[in-house]
């Protein structure tokens, strides 16, 4: 039991590993504390409801279609609602983040009804078994996928100029405008980035279980993953939702699915007094 | 040019001439809307007023039910308002402390069997409690962490109140006793609006006052700089917490009443969106600003129901527009609220109260045609 809680685990822990990392690509990039995440990644099950139920695409169209419209959804969010309040304290920009997910929660339910869809992609649903521990094919996909998605935006970071440029803005916005970045471009495309990582979550989320708003909840564990990990580190957003996935399975399997909230964030709340710049973050040095 | 010819002074003079005035204005008024306060149950429960029948759409659509609880949503946007308006203290955790007020008020009621009004004193010294425990990583963390050990409170005390419901009550959700003082039962919304409405206003002048008072004036000290007022002699972290109690009692207070007046209430009332719902109250009423925080509650109050009455008045109308309006309801609520919370914070981040402040000051201010 424990080996399947753990492989399970592992598995669902990949997809909030990939939320928890667009998560923190928004926030490294444009010090926004995304609560939208959540909502985010159910836009993405339901752009891949669309794709599939009204517009049968084929496979990689499908996901084009929803990789798409994740990024155009991203990139208006930072021009419509984060650039205006560039500057401003905390409590605004999380509460604008707030505010757009009960607007998108609503738009959901409008466009979708309130009945969860099912989401018909294509993908494989089989299991096989090895050493007494099962495995399901589509587990399987979601951790494969996310861990190359994952090793992409590595990549992406470590090689491309929009990398260098989004790593040079996140370690310093006035000293990045100050070299003739354009900052508000960068800004866009870390959005558009971390909106597509949630879409990819979505998509794997909404295939395992139903395409429905209260997936947003799930969506929300990418928060503690993040801090657990370390807000300022991106290796460290994976780790931890690695973590909390397998924390989610193990509490779930062996005390009840209702105590899961509650070993995720109580660590969560002891990190936060202990050790708040996470497990693996850099300690933040206050001056004055 | 004369003295009283010189515009400014002229218009200085003016001024005090209008404060002398004020006061018997304000009293005018007060008495006014204590008569209205007073009749309005009347014409909500009998939908007469003077004699004249008055029709749904006339009364917004709001009936005895939806003010009652507006009145204790009012106390609750209160407390919410003097944590993350005044003390600077973000939470979205909230509906955590209604929670736990909820759980302790029925357990001192029903397992004790304690009077309504010690159970109220109960739940609000569990809200303390767990405001201080809830409290302790703000000794440590700041801003954005903070915010999410509220988050990791509101999920623990969830959980809390599920199994406290599942212990002692059943899957229909915690029923509460019914709520007697001496032996004058609350029975109808009449007799809870009587009830109600002193208690936000008292909520009302305690906040007020105790913004006044030394430790108010501290705490937005602690607000606006927090090296500032440390070095001014104030300890900031027992402020803090003392904040953190205060508000969370007064929360506590909110959960109890709020599960009296709905008799039942279940572990999934207490989501995340309820206390989301009062940081959208306070944003749209004001940040920081008490009144505010009524305007943010009656807001919330209205427009569900307008949008309700909408959707009557458009029932059988071909407009698509119409037909998502009359079929999605709630939805609808959501997004015009969703919506105004972020319009407010990009164009008036000060809410509805510091609206209408400025308008008092460019109506105050505006260039006089004759004075010079």
């Amino acid at each position: 039991m424990l080996a399947q809680f753990i492989v399970s685990g592992l598995a669902l822990g990949s997809i909030y590993g990939l939320v928890a990392l667009g998560f923190a690509v928004i926030y490294k990039a444009t010090e926004v504390f995304n609560f939208a995440q959540g909502i985010l990644m159910v836009v993405g099950a339901y752009l891949a409801v669309t794709a599939t139920a009204s517009l049968d695409l084929p496979l990689p169209i499908a996901v084009a279609f929803v990789l798409g419209g994740a990024a155009l959804l991203g990139i208006i969010i930072q021009l419509v609602l984060i650039r205006p309040l560039a500057g401003q304290p905390i409590l605004p920009v999380i509460m604008i983040t707030i505010a757009l997910s009960i607007v998108l929660k609503a738009l959901i339910e409008i466009i979708y009804g309130v009945t969860p869809r099912s989401v018909e992609l294509p993908l494989p649903t089989g299991g096989f078994v090895i050493g007494g521990v099962r495995l399901s094919q589509l587990h399987l996909t979601a951790a494969v996928v996310s861990w190359i998605c994952m090793g992409l935006f590595a990549l992406f970071f470590r090689f491309t100029r929009t990398g260098l440029l989004m790593r040079a803005t996140a370690d310093s916005q006035e000293a990045a405008v100050l070299s003739g970045i354009d900052v508000n471009k960068v800004n866009c495309a870390a959005w558009a980035v971390g909106s597509m990582l949630a879409a990819i979550g979505g998509i794997f989320l909404g295939k395992l279980q139903l395409a429905s708003v209260d997936l947003e909840h799930i969506g929300l564990l990418a928060l503690p993953a993040v801090v657990i990990g370390g807000l300022q580190s991106i290796p460290g957003a994976i780790l931890g939702g690695l973590l909390v996935g397998v924390i989610e399975q193990l509490s779930s399997g062996y005390i009840s699915p209702k105590s899961r909230d509650v070993f995720i964030y109580a660590p969560l709340l002891l990190i936060l007094m202990f050790r708040p710049w996470g497990l693996f973050g850099q300690r933040e040095l206050g001056r004055v | 040019m004369t003295v009283a010819q010189h515009p400014v002074i002229a218009r200085g003079a003016v001024l005090a001439a209008g404060q002398r005035s004020i006061p018997w204005l304000r009293i005018a008024l007060s008495i006014l809307a204590l008569a209205v306060l007073l009749y309005l149950p009347f014409v909500l429960q009998s939908r007469v007023l003077f004699g004249t029948r008055l029709t749904n759409m006339q009364l917004l659509n709001i009936g005895l039910a939806q003010v009652n609880l507006t009145l204790i949503a009012v106390v609750g946007a209160l407390s919410l308002n003097f944590l993350t308006g005044c003390a600077g203290l973000v939470s979205i955790g909230h509906a955590a402390f209604f929670a736990l007020g909820a759980m302790g008020a029925s357990f001192a009621g029903s397992q004790l069997g304690l009077p309504f009004l010690v159970t109220l004193i109960i739940a609000a010294l569990v809200g303390a409690l767990a405001g201080v425990l809830a409290g302790l990583p703000s000794l440590r963390v700041r801003g954005l962490y903070f915010v999410l050990s509220t988050l990791a409170v509101h999920f623990i005390a969830a959980y809390l109140f599920s199994e406290f419901q599942y212990a002692f009550h059943d899957v229909a959700g915690v029923t509460m006793p019914d709520a007697q003082i001496g032996g004058f039962e609350l029975s109808n919304g009449i007799r809870w609006y009587f009830f109600l409405l002193p208690i936000a206003f008292l909520a009302y002048v305690l906040f007020r006052n105790t913004l006044r008072f030394r430790e108010g004036r501290a705490l937005l000290a602690m607000r606006d700089n927090e090296l500032a007022a440390a070095a001014a002699g104030i300890d900031v972290r027992i402020l803090r917490l003392k904040a953190f109690a205060f508000s969370s009692a007064i929360a506590g207070i909110v959960g109890a009443l709020q599960a009296y007046y709905l008799t039942t209430v279940s572990a999934e009332f207490y989501s995340l969106n309820l206390a989301i719902q009062f940081i959208a109250m306070i944003i749209i009423g004001g940040m920081g600003s008490l009144s505010g925080s009524v305007l943010g509650a009656v807001v919330w109050l209205l427009l569900p129901a307008l949008i309700g009455g909408l959707a009557t008045e458009l029932k059988g109308s071909d407009l698509a527009l119409a037909r998502i309006i009359v079929e999605h309801k709630p939805q609808v609520v959501n997004l015009v609220f969703g919506s105004l919370v972020a319009i407010l914070l990009i164009y008036a981040p000060d809410g509805l109260a510091g609206g209408w402040r400025r308008i008092k000051a460019w109506l105050a201010n505006r260039p006089t045609g004759g004075a010079s």
